[in-house]
């Protein structure tokens, strides 16, 4: 390292008309729109079905709120690594799950089909966050007033329809902030995919958008190229949630 | 007929509750069996070890020990004594570091509208982008001034990094105290330095402490940009786990006990601020 | 057959004993008040049988059906929360439109009598806005329409009048009277305003730790406590309570106190056989006690006036009378100030004696 960056040439503007013809950025941009698409409602799903099972009173709650909660404190490339572990070829997915009921044959090499990986990336971080989701909502579910609840009882609902027409909507404008919030997080992504598939297999069949910046910057060391691409994903970035935020904030107000 | 269903209701919950605590527990479940197992017992699905060895513990520390007896070959031949030592100090002082300064810029914020709306949107915004938009200009910036590979750039870019999150937390803590009970101290003749150590720090302490936590465990936790700038010297527990898994001879067993020994000091802040840590992952918009 | 029987209720929270022993029944179209102070146990009564707590132990029948193991949800009663409990993410057409809902009835049917509710508790112009905009007023009719418009067999009110300021409390109460009176269904309502009971309801229970101390018609109530809580409870300004003893005398009886006597010889009998010992306490409503200037009545007390409190046509006199400071309200006198001298009459048919320990009136 150690070039003498004061004098060099400047790249200039054709750097960042390449971008726009960059098919490689174009697929980790939709590569990265698919996970979060993927991830983030199902996430949320999750935590609300957790949140539902975790409403009311029962023995062992606080032992099994710990419980849960405790994969948001793992590092994250430590989270990539287990599910890693896991997912290998002659590891516990395999063979406790798959063998025993598919049978013999139905065992399947993960790392190396594209898709696949994928998919056991996208687990593993809905392993990873689904318990926040799950504390936001259940946060929010408790506080709704009891009295709505008994007025609710009273005038003949079930606790299904309750839960429906009471206790969703009240948590709306919550759900909202933490739908945004975990969302910008799941576009960063960046450890799991490089522990678990460094971008493969092959070159770039599982590149997230930060991997392939990554890659830019440091592998192939193509500096001014990245620092394109980068500002042009801040820009991006900060117009999108400018634009999404503001409507919404001014709501949840 | 109501007693009928209550007990239905209690048993699919705990049925429920049964499976997602499996499905929670899954990871490290394998990750503790796998790494009490000797190298023949890393393809099998067995759980509970047959022949448990704590070999793949001592073997992170002296590489070159035999694993279950035979001497196994990886391409990784240093302990992970300085990656362990580095990422301490790192995130340590990076905490320190960032709950410092961070504090004092909160405190600005919160007491005296440092900076506007500006400083908010922009604090908002450093968060929202990948890390990885920052790594070209980061290494352009460290190789100019040499910081790379040295601890010096690896704790000043944690405080960088966490400084945002930790302006945003502490902001939070302080803005619940109300400012008259410090007005008041104020007009009775106390320097805004004795106002904040008599009065302010001691009522948010819960807060502050909470956010070092927190700070702590997002430090710990990093990777990007330890990877980035890392070449030998610094590297940290997430940069030497990944050197591990793609090093050449995978051990499975060592990989897991490497893994677990990484999670130990944020699983065990984590807990200690279980209440806070929604409050952290969502920079207190939530609560 | 009553509309709502309830018998041998008793609630027990840990080992808080919130209702003892209640026993009441209200009838089609009647208007029952739970009257008494906070913690006495009557809205823990009102929410068992809405079917929102499960007794300890006693029963709730409802047109004669035993109801206890019924859930709130098929009880069909109306109930109305102190703090009403709208639905603030909903409009006033859906907030009265929820029940219905919820039983399915068909949409033009239901939208008529959603409408016919609105327009009896006058919301027919608020409709579209949403529950967390009402104002309290507005939010207590939309409760109530909430209610009335599923026809329920009961309807129960919870302190409705509380959360409004006293200006408002007036014209509440008579509109609230007025709905009453129009909708006809029976109601039961808890309060701990004495004012409110008397005139919004047909009887009145007043309730005590858990137990009825009385029950009965607001006038029965009023001119015949049967102990000094009661006594106390009922009447604004208070009864005028005062200790004393009888006296027994060349055949006459009197009430002494200090310096304070009251012939009572009339009532010698009643006082003799009844009164257990030695210890009562004498009662006399403010109004009961008539004041003049001059000594018109030969039995008439001397008394003096330590304040007046005009509170337009009448005032309040607050008076010694050789010793005890007793309160009349009578006419206004603006004449009379503090300092002057009145002689004051009680009236003989409106005393009450209650023995001290027993509490229970005697006279």
């Amino acid at each position: 390292m150690g070039y003498d960056w004061w004098h060099a040439p400047i790249a200039g503007v054709p750097r960042f008309i390449e971008a726009f013809g960059d098919a490689r950025l174009f697929w980790a941009l939709i590569r990265t729109t698919i996970f979060v698409a993927v991830v983030l409602p199902l996430e949320f799903i999750l935590g609300l079905g957790m949140a539902l099972v975790f409403l009311g009173d029962f023995h062992g709650k606080r032992a099994f709120t710990s419980v849960i909660l405790y994969p948001m404190m793992m590092p994250w490339v430590v989270v990539g690594l287990g599910f890693y572990l896991m997912f290998q070829y002659f590891g516990p997915v395999n063979l406790l799950l798959l063998k025993p009921l598919l049978g013999e044959g139905s065992m399947i090499d993960w790392f190396t089909n594209p898709v696949l990986a994928f998919i056991v990336i996208m687990i593993a971080d809905i392993w990873q966050w689904t318990p926040l989701m799950f504390l936001i909502i259940y946060a929010g579910l408790a506080a709704v007033p009891r009295r709505l609840v008994e007025a609710a009882e009273v005038l003949g609902a079930s606790p299904v329809r309750i839960l429906r027409t009471v206790r969703l909507p009240l948590i709306k404008p919550l759900a909202v902030v933490a739908l945004i919030i975990r969302g910008l997080e799941a576009f960063k992504v960046f450890d799991i995919v490089y522990i678990m598939t460094g971008g493969g297999p092959g070159v770039n069949s599982t590149e997230v958008i930060s991997l392939y910046v990554y890659n830019l910057a440091i592998v192939y060391n193509n500096t001014s190229y990245a620092c394109a691409v980068s500002l042009i994903i801040m820009v991006a970035i900060a117009l999108v949630t400018r634009l999404a935020i503001r409507p919404l904030e001014v709501k949840v107000e | 007929m109501a007693r009928k269903k209550g007990v239905t209701k209690t048993i699919v919950r705990y049925l429920l509750l049964i499976v997602i605590s499996i499905w929670t527990l899954a990871p490290v479940t394998w990750m503790v069996s796998l790494s009490f197992k000797g190298p023949t017992e890393w393809y099998a699905p067995n759980l509970i070890p047959i022949r448990p060895i704590i070999d793949n513990y001592i073997s992170l520390f002296i590489p070159t020990s035999p694993i279950g007896g035979s001497y196994f070959f990886t391409s990784i031949t240093e302990p992970i004594t300085k990656p362990l030592i580095n990422s301490l100090i790192a995130a340590g002082l990076g905490t320190l570091f960032a709950v410092l300064v961070g504090f004092l810029a909160a405190y600005g914020v919160s007491r005296y509208r440092a900076g506007g709306t500006f400083v908010i949107f922009f604090t908002l915004l450093t968060r929202m982008l990948p890390g990885a938009t920052f790594v070209a200009p980061l290494m352009v910036f460290y190789s100019s001034i040499r910081f790379i590979d040295t601890y010096a750039g690896l704790i000043m870019l944690y405080t960088a990094v966490t400084l945002t999150y930790a302006i945003w937390l502490m902001k939070g803590f302080l803005d619940e105290i109300p400012p008259e009970w410090e007005e008041a101290a104020l007009l009775e003749g106390a320097s805004p330095w004795t106002v904040l150590r008599k009065i302010t720090i001691p009522l948010t302490k819960g807060g502050l402490a909470a956010s070092a936590l927190f700070i702590f465990i997002l430090n710990w936790s990093e990777f990007l940009f330890a990877l980035v700038i890392s070449v030998t010297q610094v590297t940290t527990l997430p940069v030497q786990i990944s050197k591990y898994v793609s090093a050449v001879g995978r051990m499975y067993g060592t990989e897991a006990s490497l893994g677990l020994i990484a999670t130990i000091p944020s699983v065990t802040l984590g807990y200690l601020i279980q209440k806070h840590l929604v409050t952290g992952f969502t920079f207190g918009r939530i609560r | 057959m009553p509309k709502l029987v309830v018998k041998n209720l008793r609630k027990v929270f840990g080992t808080f004993e919130a209702v003892k022993d209640v026993n009441f029944h209200v009838e089609e179209e009647e208007t029952l008040c739970l009257l008494g102070p906070s913690g006495c146990g009557k809205t823990t009564t009102l929410r068992i049988i809405a079917g929102l707590e499960v007794p300890t132990s006693g029963e709730v029948f409802l047109d004669g059906v035993l109801v206890n193991d019924v859930p709130p949800q098929k009880r069909q009663i109306g109930l109305v929360f102190q703090d009403y409990a709208i639905f603030p993410h909903l409009s006033v057409f859906e907030n009265i439109a929820y029940g219905l809902r919820v039983r399915k009835i068909p949409e033009a049917q239901m939208r008529k009598k959603v409408n016919d509710t609105a327009a009896l508790i006058e919301v027919e112009n608020i409709l579209d806005v949403p529950g967390k905009k009402l104002g309290l007023s507005e939010m207590q009719r939309v409760a109530i329409g909430r209610s009335i418009v599923l026809d329920p067999k009961l309807l129960l009110l919870d302190e409705p009048l509380s959360n409004i300021d006293a200006k408002a409390r007036e014209r509440m109460r008579a509109e609230l009277g007025k709905l009453q009176k129009e909708i006809g269904i029976a109601t039961v309502y808890v309060t701990h305003d004495q004012l409110e009971a008397m005139t919004l309801a047909d009887r009145i229970a007043v309730m005590r730790d858990g137990l009825i101390e009385q029950m009965g018609t607001t006038s029965e109530i009023y001119d015949n406590p049967r102990n000094l809580f009661v006594a106390n409870f009922i009447g604004s300004p208070s009864m005028n309570l005062m200790d004393c003893e009888p006296v027994y005398s060349e055949g006459r009886v009197v009430l002494k106190s200090g310096d304070f006597s009251l012939d009572i010889t009339e009532f010698a009998e009643t006082i003799k056989s009844k009164s257990k010992g030695k210890e009562l306490v004498l009662g006399i409503r403010p109004e009961d006690v008539s004041l003049d200037v001059d000594k018109t009545d030969p039995k008439a007390m001397e008394a003096e006036v330590q304040l007046v409190e005009p509170i337009g046509a009448k005032s309040i006199y607050h008076l010694k009378i050789s010793g005890p400071a007793i309160l009349s309200k009578d006419r206004a006198m603006p004449e009379v100030n503090v300092g002057n001298k009145v002689w004051a009459t009680f009236n003989k048919n409106k005393l009450h004696v209650f023995d001290k320990k027993t509490e229970e009136a005697i006279l």
